[in-house]
């Protein structure tokens, strides 16, 4: 009997899933009748039902209150809608869709629809990767000497144009025709160590590189074809009886089966794209870490283990001056994470200074002076909200912000989609009659404002704006690849 | 629905200033970039040029060029061209919804605009009509000169997909070619064909279509013929538009035929919202070709018509065009597709 009973429960569990679920699909919610939108609810959806078309509708959390609770009516934001009660459990509520208060697609407009699901179409533009390396079919296929890359594309005698078009030259499809040879087409361009991104275009057709095992996928169905241009050569002398080398280094994680090196005359190497930066290296002979006999730089990593360091590009100069009696001074900010007891200066006799390199960037720092944070008191650019403040610095800036107007202004700031327009973070300097700040900015679009006093100004400067969802203007910057 | 006819006989202004709507619709994230241009037609000395007047377009094309391929860069479901407008480098939406050549105010408000002068709509309202003249255009091996061209703000569609885009390229600019064009090959192909619509080149291979029919345009914009739930319904082609378009007020055959997946808002250019619905076409069915499972929104077209000066139902956008290829020839007034063999689903 007691079984029964189980089974009983059991079945009228089931019965009231398999109704729940019966009647929730959105796809049988929303239809558009006799110029209405007609939205059909059912009151035994659960919390996660209700908030799920409460999202791919776009209805409000009080427009649903007042239906399930069986008010008759109710304004939101302008739009009456109507509520009728079907039966004890479903319930339509309906708005006309011809007293829309919201503006209707209009002629001169290109219009854009945000998915719910994702996203932002993102164009491939030219990347920052920390490192590379290149990975082609044949060794003819690509050359990097100079400066310049020389590339090579077999065969296609019958082709009579080929491009080359790329990250390097935002995409363009007709500025690098190239040159048609006995074995294959070929072309040259003069370009800084980096990642790019490249295709190449056949008779108006576009084709990724076939010869190289570097791709990428284009997220239209497609493959780009990767490049690097190197700007370091890892090299080990000796160990020629070793079965392979791998180099592992912070720049990739530490992982120990990507970076296989190539075996030479006199040993091991490895051309490698790296981004301007300190870091920390190994190699791994036979399975057995060791650091780099060539490399006198070595860093303890804290856990007891010896690293080989090494820098690449050119180095900042940080210097501290006085604060001489100091035991220790560190020099800590967006460049090392933050990490406190890193960045040990050097003493000098005005004070102190350490040489570290960064890639170009934005960065934030300050020093710990015995324990004690300090800012530059040197450096007039001092940037964060309220009363929390940091030295900024921007290493090879790209662009500077100018006004040349409101001097007697108390505080300018500038803001844009570079600071999530922030309007109180980046503070300008006024120097030679004139409100500054320079900053580096990634290639592309940028908008931006400034913001004085107070009060949001477009740039009076500049030529190009464009309207914003505040029914103002936004100042337009463009920085090439 | 009655299809109105050609609204050439209005005033050369009003028709200018309906100029267009196309529907964005972020549903992919795709690859492909930025700017540039082509110089190689400017490189010509006058003499190795040759001047082609017809009504309305002055453009100049090296001798011996009949065939243009012009490679479309994809970014999301739209198609830009390289271009150089009046020494701006950038690109140009290629958009078959556009009334000829549309500029971004971004970069051209500060052209001299002409002729800024009041006239009425059809709906009685009276608006501004401003544009501006282009002296140099230049894509692919085209150079155009002395163009008219409309402003509007596309600032929004920039910061979306990242690119600089100049404009938008309509068909009237080119609609003395046949026109092929191949989104699923990024590819636009130009013929140049004489006056009865017949191609100068006669060695390429001639489009092979699928389905062949007279095309109905007004201002250039191709407007085609469909049918959904038993209902025959007018289009327009819009390669500027990333999704099918049914307009809000179809009748009920057609309105319950979609299914609708949810509602949303569409961001417009400045501070402009519009509500629509999102769904799937269920029954449409182009010639006797039944196409199954497009994208589409709903939403109200009434301006749109306005601006074409023509009752349309709907928009076929990048859903229907990535069904195959399509050649358009304006002189014959006729219109091919090539379906491809392995239908994308």
């Amino acid at each position: 009997m007691k079984r029964c009973y189980t089974y009983i429960i059991m079945l009228f569990c089931l019965c009231f899933f398999a109704e729940s679920s019966a009647q929730y699909n959105p796809r049988n919610v929303c239809r558009i009748e006799d110029n209405k939108t007609i939205f059909k609810l059912d009151r035994r959806w659960n919390e996660k039902q209700r908030k799920e078309i409460r999202n791919l509708f776009d209805l409000d959390s009080l427009l649903l209150a007042a239906a399930f609770r069986g008010a008759r009516e109710i304004v939101i934001d302008g739009s009456k809608w109507q509520i009728k009660n079907i039966d004890k459990n479903q319930v339509e509520i309906s708005k006309d869709i011809n007293i829309n208060p919201v503006q209707q697609i209009s002629s001169k407009d290109i219009y854009i629809f945000d998915d719910l699901i994702n996203n932002i179409a993102n164009i491939k533009t030219q990347e920052s990767a920390i490192f590379g390396v290149n990975n082609f079919k044949e060794s003819k296929a690509f050359e990097y000497k100079n400066n310049e890359v020389h590339l090579f594309l077999r065969d296609y005698p019958k082709a009579k144009k080929i491009y080359l078009s790329g990250t390097f030259n935002n995409w363009n499809t007709m500025k690098l025709p190239m040159r048609q040879t006995p074995y294959g087409w070929m072309v040259n361009i003069k370009l800084p160590p980096g990642k790019y991104l490249y295709k190449y275009i056949i008779d108006g057709k576009w084709t990724d590189d076939f010869n190289n095992h570097n791709k990428e996928d284009d997220l239209n169905g497609g493959m780009n074809s990767v490049f690097y241009c190197p700007n370091y050569q890892f090299v080990l002398k000796g160990y020629k009886e070793a079965k392979g080398v791998i180099l592992a280094g912070s720049f990739n994680n530490w992982k120990t089966n990507q970076l296989k090196m190539d075996k030479t005359t006199d040993g091991w190497a490895l051309p490698v794209y790296l981004k301007n930066g300190t870091y920390e290296y190994k190699f791994i002979v036979n399975g057995n870490w060791i650091t780099d006999p060539a490399n006198k730089n070595k860093h303890y990593d804290g856990s007891g283990n010896i690293n080989s360091v090494f820098g690449i590009g050119q180095s900042s100069l940080f210097k501290l001056n006085g604060f001489t009696t100091a035991k220790h001074v560190f020099l800590t900010g967006t460049f090392n994470n933050w990490t406190p007891d890193e960045l040990a200066m050097e003493r000098t006799p005005q004070g102190w200074q350490l040489a570290y390199i960064v890639a170009p960037g934005n960065y934030e720092y300050k020093f710990i002076v015995d324990g004690m944070w300090i800012t530059d008191p040197v450096n007039p650019y001092a940037v964060g909200q309220g009363n929390i403040k940091n030295s900024f610095f921007a290493f090879k800036p790209n662009h500077t912000f100018e006004l040349t107007k409101y001097l007697a202004a108390k505080k300018v700031f500038i803001s844009g989609d570079f600071v999530d327009w922030s309007n109180d973070e980046y503070q300008m300097v006024k120097r030679d009659g004139r409100w500054q700040f320079s900053l580096y900015l990634s290639p592309g679009k940028h908008t931006y404002k400034f913001v004085v006093d107070g009060n949001w100004i477009t740039d009076p400067s500049n030529k190009l704006w464009e309207p914003n969802q505040y029914g103002t203007s936004n100042s337009v910057v463009w920085i090439g690849p | 629905m009655k299809f109105l006819e050609s609204d050439s006989t209005r005033p050369i202004e009003l028709r200018f200033q309906r100029m267009k709507i196309s529907i964005v619709v972020l549903i992919c994230i795709l690859s492909f970039p930025l700017s540039g241009h082509s110089k190689r037609a400017s490189i010509s000395v006058t003499s190795y040029l040759s001047i082609v007047k017809t009504a309305g377009n002055n453009y100049t094309i090296a001798p011996g060029i009949d065939v243009l391929t012009i490679p479309l860069k994809r970014v999301g479901n739209l198609f830009m061209i390289d271009a150089n407008v009046d020494n701006q480098i950038g690109n140009l939406i290629f958009d078959t919804g556009a009334m000829g050549l549309v500029l971004n105010k971004t970069y051209y408000r500060n052209h001299v605009i002409e002729d800024s002068q009041p006239s009425n709509g059809i709906n009685g309202s009276i608006s501004n009509v401003s544009y501006v003249n282009i002296d140099r255009l230049e894509f692919s091996d085209l150079t155009f000169k002395n163009t008219r061209a409309d402003l509007t703000d596309l600032g929004h569609i920039e910061n979306r997909r990242k690119v600089k885009i100049l404009g938008l390229l309509g068909l009237s600019l080119i609609k003395d070619f046949e026109i092929i064009i191949d989104v699923n090959n990024s590819q636009l192909q130009l013929f140049r064909i004489d006056k009865k619509g017949n191609r100068l080149n006669t060695t390429e291979k001639s489009f092979q279509s699928d389905i062949t029919q007279p095309i109905q345009s007004t201002n250039n914009i191709i407007f085609l013929k469909g049918m959904i739930g038993g209902k025959k319904l007018n289009f327009c082609m819009d390669t500027g538009s990333e999704t099918n378009v049914i307009s809000n007020r179809s009748s009920k055959e057609v309105l319950k035929s979609i299914t609708i997946t949810r509602r949303s808002s569409l961001q417009g250019s400045g501070s402009k919202k519009s509500e629509v619905f999102y769904g799937t076409m269920n029954n449409f069915v182009y010639i006797n070709k039944e196409l199954t499972g497009m994208e589409t929104i709903i939403t109200n077209l009434d301006n749109l018509c306005e601006a074409y000066g023509v009752q349309i139902d709907g928009v076929l956008g990048y859903d229907f065009l990535n069904k195959g290829s399509v050649c358009i020839n304006l002189n014959k007034k006729q219109l091919g597709i090539c379906f491809l063999k392995t239908e994308k689903k």
